[in-house]
């Protein structure tokens, strides 16, 4: 896609995967590179996309194969590698929001920076995200008091506090699983030209997964496309996801045409 | 009533409690973060006192103080003094006796917080040490207070391992339950009823405690974050 932003002047992977992993009855057999700011994780549920994410974060351990980010290997069962997860220069939001029930929203969003040396820029850049997030008015509130939704954007907002606070070599990769899901689509279109801008800007790039072709679409992104645990397409959004359609539009073409 | 066996229970139980919780926060942590043959073996040797007559364990620890063994006498030579027949003795007693007492509540309570917030944790970055202490220890606050109150409680009620271990020497190893004990065995019944009321008083108030809390009755914020 032209004039897509891109996070590095080299074209190394910014994040390299090849993992096999048997998840219930499916084999999951998954290999891929992402090189562009943000990429979507895309597929049907149960494919196998919530426990590539986890790999990566380093809270599922891979049957074979290996994660490397850059040039770093965070995992290599050949060679007995396994980075935890606190260590990894990535970031991480689950599915369901787990917000700190001891701890208001702000304090929530500066937990991944709240122990280093630069608290007030980790500050600084919380009420920021907060602001992006619509949370300023919550800031004091506890996580008992947020509805569902609430919850979510704190859930999300303080992973992305983390990443752009980063302070190890490098950058942190972003994992988001099914970040927008609780969020109504009017906020969410605005939420996400500005994150991507915003994390951009902030060199932090993005593996998202979603079931919502809108979102990837409203994202620009790069999307990988996975089924039966396998990676079938990788590519811009608007080449996979018509290729997507042109499938089945032709399904549906031939289920007509057959009873007919 | 004996003041100077009150005041010497309450600096054993203090100090039995303080030593517990520093041994059962780690101990617990561990048990409760995993499972295997080790940690079972562990758990089990944790839960002996238990069921093991005090007495038993008070023999065995005043056989290994003595100058018996030779790690007895390894003690006796750096201490100068045998272990056993001091208070320093009856405090290592004490904190092996009321063991599972401070390492039970806590495992339970460890193993009721949800692995999620752990993990979201670590996915911002946290160190196990920061997960534990920012986390894991606010939502399981309620099972702090009654691993130390049952530990401290526990400590105070102890008699067995005591007499063994302690002997009877006043202002050094005679507690209030040996106290009691002895009034008993003079005759002095009214005294002996006086520090008896004392130490059920006490238990009563250490159990009301428990129970009023309001962080023991309903949630210690494990549930929380669950949809209303």
């Amino acid at each position: 896609m032209e004039g897509r932003p891109t996070l590095s002047d080299s074209s190394k992977p910014l994040l390299t995967v090849r993992m096999e992993q048997r998840v219930g009855t499916v084999a999951l057999d998954v290999r891929f590179a992402l090189t562009e700011p943000w990429t979507v994780l895309f597929g049907p549920s149960g494919s196998g996309k919530t426990t590539v994410l986890r790999a990566i974060a380093g809270f599922v351990r891979p049957d074979a194969g290996s994660i490397a980010r850059g040039e770093r290997v965070l995992v290599d069962r050949a060679s007995d590698i396994f980075v935890p997860a606190h260590r990894r220069p990535v970031r991480s939001a689950g599915q369901t929001a787990r917000l700190f029930p001891n701890m208001t929203v702000r304090e929530n969003a500066i937990y991944g920076n709240g122990w280093t040396s630069k608290l007030q820029d980790a500050i600084e850049i919380a009420e920021q995200v907060m602001g992006l997030f619509r949370l300023k008015e919550l800031a004091d509130r506890m996580p008992h008091h947020l509805s569902g939704g609430e919850r979510q954007r704190v859930s999300v907002a303080r992973a992305v506090v983390s990443a752009i606070t980063y302070t190890g070599p490098g950058t942190a990769l972003l994992l988001l699983d099914e970040p927008f899901s609780g969020l109504d689509h009017a906020v969410r279109d605005d939420l996400l030209t500005e994150l991507r801008e915003w994390l951009v800007r902030w060199k932090t790039p993005v593996l998202s997964v979603t079931h919502d072709v809108g979102e990837a679409f409203q994202l620009g992104a790069e999307v990988i496309k996975i089924a039966n645990g396998r990676v079938v397409q990788q590519g811009p959004v608007s080449e996979v996801l018509c290729d997507e359609r042109l499938r089945l539009m032709g399904q549906l073409r031939a289920e007509t045409s057959l009873d007919t | 009533m004996d003041f100077e066996a009150l005041w010497l229970t309450l600096r054993l139980a203090l100090g039995t409690t303080a030593i517990l919780l520093v041994i059962a926060l780690p101990l617990a942590w561990w048990i409760a973060s995993g499972r295997g043959v080790t940690r079972a073996l562990v758990q089990a040797v944790v839960a002996l006192p238990l069921v093991l007559p005090p007495t038993v364990l008070g023999f065995y620890l005043l056989v290994a103080m003595g100058p018996l063994t030779a790690p007895g006498r390894l003690l006796i030579r750096l201490l100068g003094h045998p272990l056993a027949f001091s208070f320093a003795g009856l405090l290592v007693g004490s904190v092996l006796y009321s063991l599972p007492f401070a390492v039970q509540p806590l495992v339970a309570g460890f193993h009721a917080v949800d692995r999620g917030f752990i993990e979201a944790a670590a996915g911002l970055g946290a160190a196990p040490a920061k997960v534990f202490l920012s986390v894991v220890l606010p939502m399981t606050s309620a099972s702090l207070l009654t691993s130390a109150i049952l530990a401290f409680t526990h400590t105070v009620g102890e008699f067995g391992v005591v007499l063994m271990l302690g002997g009877n020497i006043p202002g050094a190893t005679r507690t209030l339950s040996i106290s009691l004990y002895d009034l008993v065995q003079d005759g002095n019944y009214q005294a002996a009823n006086r520090t008896a009321l004392v130490l059920m008083a006490f238990a009563m108030a250490a159990l009301l405690v428990i129970y009023l809390l309001p962080g023991m009755r309903k949630t210690d914020g494990r549930q929380a974050d669950v949809v209303r």
